[in-house]
């Protein structure tokens, strides 16, 4: 394995380069990996030198007016301390290629080195001692799940599967057991008068909301003239946002999302009603007109939420009924079988409560601050939840019919329940007794106290912050328990979880690691495993939007389209057995549906030919089924895995043309691990400037040509030449403004070694074998899972889970399942005492 | 009773509108104080229903007439404080006519005066139909009121409901904000008050608990190393704040009237019909004498309502009560006792608004300056008719000659929704609903 190299860090936090409209600066800096040397940097020890030496005066001279005086940042510079775990030769190398940002070439050689013997001994150890607080609380990802999590546990099929399971995961939490099938279950009733469920005609499962019956009967069991139908199963969010939903009907519909379902099917009358339940849409009474009704709903993603779809027709002429949606990163598109299934998931409560974000100064989600809004938040999330609570108490707390004092020990023996769950440990003694007191004995205020309760509960800090355990104090298995869920979840133990810890099974890390294991199987780890490659690949805020007259085809449908293909890839990979992190980066397929090969596999769907009858069957039966996704196989030199993916080709591009900086960018820091500093001049790329018979390959080396620039561009741009087979939407081209693309080029890698690379596919294998990539991704990977930087918990880590992927053959859910035990247990080798530099 | 609910009910009797209300409600001018209020006469509406028609032998007086005293009938015996002010209209039509039977057109035509658009809901006879065609004669007045700065209001209108069931039909809505636009009554006095108060109640049960949680960070906090104590230190800081926020705002902002308790747990079941119709209406006075609204409506039930008036000693449900022949003593026993009921609240009703002196009128009440419009979807139960529905109005908001009952003879309810109009200050409507029904006029109420 090739030794690492010291990494460059881009230690300004500068905008800049490029001037994008609408578009992130390819110069942001990224969070890279550390690198943990302080050992090695230790034997360098030098004379120390006071601050009356030459380099005092040098650092004075050339460095305090950004990074202040004591090395603590300045507001109007760069803002924070020096970080204390880089090496002397990671800090040399900084100084020498990018300080001071006006001129790197002020400060080099020997200067340089002394500047980071000085920096380190005199300003970094002064600030060291100041550890990382590890307390952090919620972040609002893990509050919402957390919270919806907490009452979903007292919901009547969660707590059916929590008595009787044995150790077998379900998966989708519903109820609907082995019958579940995609689609959603089609009951046809014969309407007489009134009464809409008059006769049960037929029963099916139907893939997609959209029925135009005409002036027929939908089933020949039933009459033409009046007949009801209702939908029912469960819909599934894969992203947490807000929905749409669009009903259209020129009859009668009702639409209804994430209620608790009665066990009975109530015969549907039009002088009876179900009584609690609120439709999302109703568009019941007609009007002799076609009409459309639309509503919109916040959901969490990885979850799945009953739906319920009622229908009738009345003596009006035709009858049909059409149930869209517009999901986050979608267009509107029919409901259709990809999303629903015919299973009875339980009500999931969805918080609204209007949060702050989260921090996300390193580049990932932090629960490190407790403002005022936090508070506020908090209270408004309280309060929505224990009304929650109340309005569903006798179903979540099995009140039933009970009476008087067993209502009263009922209602009491259920808020301490709820308190364990959200607590996630057994309650405290003094806890057990004043949750009653808080409920009270009189059974006409109950509710009142619970709602009391439920807000102490869920504004506690037992509940707020994942993990209390004191510095150096073991942690209970309910803390492990806790932990691991945290990190595979962003949520709360599941019952077997926490029965595993309770009957001690949650204490080697092979009984951690198995738990692990089947809590990956669960949608919420989905959930979270999409949440890594959102940040990953900066999937977030992206404009896709391109010139219309270039990119005539290149509408919403098709970005939309997009998003999903490569979360679809994202998905077969890392949930296939092998969960190869290489074949994220060199796959040479593409998941398509029809729309997205006409654009990108033109051969591949370019049919000419003459069809016949059998064939514009198919095709019929087929359309039904256009939206589904299929592997498209590519010559392996015109594709390669994500690299290739043109969603991200899309984002990293202008909008009538290709950027191979942004591109390039993305490649050196996401991919292949290698941090830059930000650009020393801000340089607008301006397109008309050029002589028009340029390639965008000869523009960018025009406008990068500068020394200056170079020291970066050396490195960004020989990456980003190789995508440029491929225009502005992604699409493979031979040609670029008449003349033929030149994918090639040489790159220095951060060893010193130079590549011949001619395709992204050559970038792709570099990185495979590339330490620097693995721990970037490790990192990523880490903090993203943890919510925190792995040096905090010890040094080297990154450098041994890096290790570990490797001979794991880069399987990146042995990679998630290892992390999330070593976090739970916390059972590290003791830190390496840090030797005294002297 | 408990400790919880006792502070509970101090709370809403101490906090006043508390702080939730505090954004929206700053610069209101009229929930301040008194040196605030305008001078000009506030003239109010409220129209309550209820549904299956009455007993038209026990409602309408024997006598009629510019110059005889009104006298009203056992049935009606709870508005006798009220006489004098009482109007009694017979002899008005609903005659609006097309698709959907007599207790939708009953229901959605009542104020709207215009036809129902076509559709899809079958009822116990006739065409199929949808929506009412147009809009309600309150909203049309709450209209009026909003478009000038002198009468506007938060809110323009209130809806309220009493067992309105839990579904959209031409039979459950009668106000329409226009074609096709039913507006769904709250029937809920907790999802009521939360609108008018905004969340008071909920604010005080966490200032209840936040000692408790802030002894919790403490004692977490204690166990920590220095570092790590630090958020918790700001999340306590946090929770002192919030406690500040929560008494200061209480503190501030006092309602002229304080909001009426409201009891958090009541079910809403119809067993406990006649403690939540006390609720709504203590929350429509509030709401009139706050000047959060000047239109409001109370719909009890809905047209063909099966409400058990168990309360009242009734197991039949009350529409099929109302299908009873003329001759079933037992059924008309019953019917009686219904009709006294809503009589009584009424007159609660009346009372209340009576009670309350009009803010900045010395010796005036707020039932001198509102106008209640006491309906019903159907003449009579058992024959569905429209003609003859029971008008009957109390207070002094259109300025309606009272004291006395007339027989208008077969008069449109157009005509009385454009006197109405006219007396609330809306003298321009020279129409309302279908303008067939509308000839003559409004009716003379002078």
């Amino acid at each position: 394995m090739p030794t690492p190299t010291p990494l460059r860090r881009c230690t300004l936090m500068l905008a800049g380069c490029l001037m994008l409209a609408g578009d992130k600066s390819p110069c942001a800096p990224a969070a890279p990996p550390q690198a943990d040397a302080r050992q090695a940097d230790a034997r360098q020890a030098t004379d120390a030198e006071s601050p009356a030496t030459p380099v005092a005066n040098i650092y004075r001279q050339k460095c305090e007016r950004c990074h202040g005086a004591d090395g603590g940042g300045t507001p109007d510079g760069y803002s924070k301390p020096f970080q204390p775990d880089q090496s002397l030769e990671e800090l040399t190398t900084i100084i020498v290629e990018t300080m001071p940002e006006e001129d790197p070439q002020l400060c080099v050689g020997e200067e340089a080195r002394q500047l980071a013997r000085y920096i380190r001994r005199q300003l970094i150890s002064r600030s060291e001692p100041a550890p990382e607080p590890r307390i952090s609380r919620l972040t609002v990802s893990q509050y919402r799940n957390a919270v919806a999590d907490v009452i979903g546990h007292f919901a009547p099929s969660a707590r059916q599967r929590n008595e009787t399971s044995n150790g077998s995961a379900r998966r989708g939490g519903g109820a609907g057991g082995d019958s579940e099938v995609p689609g959603l279950r089609g009951d046809y009733y014969q309407s007489a008068g009134m009464n809409k469920a008059h006769r049960l005609g037929h029963y099916r499962s139907d893939n997609r909301m959209e029925f135009d019956f005409g002036s027929e009967a939908p089933v020949p069991s039933l009459t033409a003239d009046q007949f009801a139908i209702i939908w029912q199963g469960a819909l599934s969010a894969d992203h947490t946002g807000n929905y749409e939903f669009r009903l259209s009907t020129e009859n009668g519909a009702r639409l209804y999302l994430n209620f608790d379902p009665t066990p009975d099917r109530r015969a549907l009358r039009d002088d009876s009603s179900v009584a609690g339940q609120q439709a999302l849409i109703d568009a019941w009474v007609g009007s002799g007109e076609h009409r459309q009704r639309t509503a919109r709903v916040f959901l969490l993603g990885g979850r799945s939420y009953p739906i319920r779809l009622e229908f009738f027709k009345y003596l009006e002429d035709d009858a049909s009924i059409k149930l869209e949606w517009k999901p986050p990163h979608g267009t509107w598109q029919v409901l259709d079988y990809n999303h629903t299934s015919t299973s009875q998931p339980d009500r999931v409560f969805v918080s609204q409560a209007p949060f702050p974000a989260d921090d996300r100064s390193l580049g990932f989600e932090r629960g490190v601050s407790a403002s005022p809004q936090w508070q506020t938040a908090t209270m408004h999330g309280a309060v929505q939840a224990a009304s929650e609570v109340v309005d569903r108490l006798p179903l979540l707390a099995e009140l039933n019919e009970l009476q008087g004092q067993q209502r009263v020990a009922r209602t009491h023996q259920f808020v301490r329940d709820f308190a364990t769950v959200a607590f996630r440990r057994p309650l405290r003694e003094d806890e057990q007794q004043l949750l009653p007191t808080l409920v009270g004995d009189d059974v006409a205020s109950l509710e009142s106290g619970v709602r009391r309760a439920v807000i102490l509960v869920l504004m506690s800090p037992s509940f707020l912050y994942p993990d209390l355990t004191p510095d150096g104090e073991a942690p209970t298995p309910w803390t492990v328990a806790s932990r691991l869920s945290f990190a595979l979840w962003d949520s709360i133990p599941d019952a077997q979880l926490t029965r595993t810890a309770a009957d001690g099974k949650l204490q080697t890390r092979d009984q951690i690691q198995s738990q692990a294991s089947r809590m990956l199987r669960d949608p919420r780890a989905k959930a979270k495993m999409q949440g890594f490659f959102r940040h990953w690949l900066e999937l977030e805020q992206r404009d896709l939007a391109k010139d219309e007259e270039l990119y005539p085809t290149f509408d919403e449908a098709v970005v939309a389209d997009l998003r999903r293909s490569l979360e679809l890839f994202i998905d077969r990979v890392v949930w296939d057995q092998d969960s190869d992190y290489r074949e994220l980066l060199r796959a040479d397929y593409l998941m398509l549906n029809d729309r997205l090969a006409a654009l990108y596999a033109p051969d591949a769907s370019a049919d000419n030919a003459k069809l016949d009858g059998e064939e514009i069957k198919r095709r019929a039966r087929r359309r039904q089924f256009a939206s589904e996704f299929q592997p498209v196989d590519f010559p392996p030199e015109k594709r390669s895995g994500i690299l290739t993916h043109p969603y991200l080709l899309s984002a990293f591009a202008y909008h009538n043309n290709t950027s191979p900086i942004h591109r390039g960018v993305f490649l050196t820091r996401n991919i292949v691990g290698r941090a830059l500093s930000p650009p020393p001049m801000a340089i607008a790329f301006k397109d008309d400037e050029f002589p028009k018979e340029l390639t965008m390959r000869e523009k960018v080396t025009h406008l990068t040509r500068d020394a200056a620039c170079m020291s970066c561009h050396s490195i960004i741009n020989p990456l980003g030449f190789t995508l440029e087979n491929f225009d502005a939407v992604g699409r493979w081209r031979d040609s670029d403004n008449q003349r033929p693309v030149d994918p090639t080029s040489q790159y220095t890698t951060a060893a010193g070694a130079t590549l011949q690379l001619a395709s992204a596919r050559d970038v792709a294998n570099f990185a495979v074998e590339s330490p620097s990539a693995h721990r970037a991704f490790v990192t990523h990977f880490f903090e993203h899972v943890v919510k925190r930087r792995p040096s905090e918990f010890r040094p080297g880590l990154v450098d041994e889970l890096s290790d570990r992927f490797v001979t794991e053959d880069f399987n990146i859910q042995k990679l998630w399942t290892q992390i999330a035990a070593l976090v739970a247990a916390q059972d590290f080798d003791p830190p390496p005492k840090l030797p005294s530099e002297n | 009773m408990s400790t919880a609910f006792e502070s509970r009910r101090r709370f809403l009797r101490d906090l006043g509108v508390g702080a939730a209300t505090m954004p929206f409600l700053a610069g209101l001018t009229s929930l301040r104080a008194e040196e605030s209020i305008a001078p000009q006469r506030r003239k109010r509406l409220v129209v309550m229903f209820s549904p299956n028609g009455t007993l038209p032998d026990e409602f309408w007086p024997d006598e009629f007439g510019d110059q005889t005293p009104l006298k009203l009938k056992p049935m009606l015996q709870a508005l006798e404080p009220f006489r004098e002010q009482t109007l009694i209209l017979k002899g008005i039509d609903n005659k609006v006519r097309g698709d959907g039977d007599n207790h939708m057109r009953g229901m959605s035509c009542l104020l709207t005066a215009t036809e129902l658009n076509p559709g899809n809901i079958q009822g116990g006879g006739h065409t199929p139909a949808g929506w009412a065609g147009g809009i309600s004669i309150d909203q049309e007045v709450r209209r009026f009121f909003q478009s000038d700065d002198r009468t506007k209001t938060r809110f323009g209108s209130l809806e309220f409901g009493v067992a309105v069931p839990n579904r959209a039909d031409p039979w459950t809505r009668m106000c329409y904000a226009g074609s096709d636009r039913p507006i769904a009554p709250i029937d809920d006095p907790g999802q009521m008050f939360e609108k008018l108060y905004g969340g008071a109640q909920d604010r005080q049960t966490v200032a209840s608990v936040l000692d408790r949680i802030g002894d919790d960070l403490a004692r977490v906090s204690s166990k920590l190393s220095s570092a790590d104590r630090s958020l918790l230190q700001e999340h306590l800081e946090s929770v002192r704040k919030l406690e500040i926020d929560i008494a200061a705002a209480s503190g501030e902002t006092q309602l002229l009237h304080p909001e009426p308790e409201i009891d958090p747990n009541i079910e809403l079941v119809n067993d406990n019909t006649p403690e939540i119709s006390r609720m709504q209406i203590e929350l429509l006075v509030n709401a009139l004498a706050n000047d959060m609204t000047r239109v409001a409506s109370l719909q009890f039930m809905r047209s063909v309502g099966q409400a058990r008036m168990r309360w009242l000693d009734i197991q039949d449900g009350h529409h099929s009560l109302s299908h009873e022949p003329d001759g079933n003593e037992q059924a008309h026993a019953k019917l009686m006792r219904i009709n006294q009921w809503f009589a009584g609240e009424l007159a609660f009703l009346a009372k209340r608004l009576a009670e309350t002196p009009e803010p900045g009128r010395p010796g005036e009440s707020l039932l001198d300056n509102t106008q209640i419009v006491w309906l019903n979807e159907l003449g009579k139960g058992n024959s569905h008719t429209l003609d003859n529905i029971p008008f009957l109005l109390v207070g002094g908001g259109a300025d309606f000659r009272t004291g006395r009952a007339l027989d208008f003879d077969g008069a449109a309810h157009n005509r009385l929704w454009l006197a109405l109009a006219h007396g609330l200050g809306h003298r321009d409507l020279q129409t309302f609903g279908s303008a067939a029904y509308c000839e003559g006029g409004a009716i003379d109420l002078g």
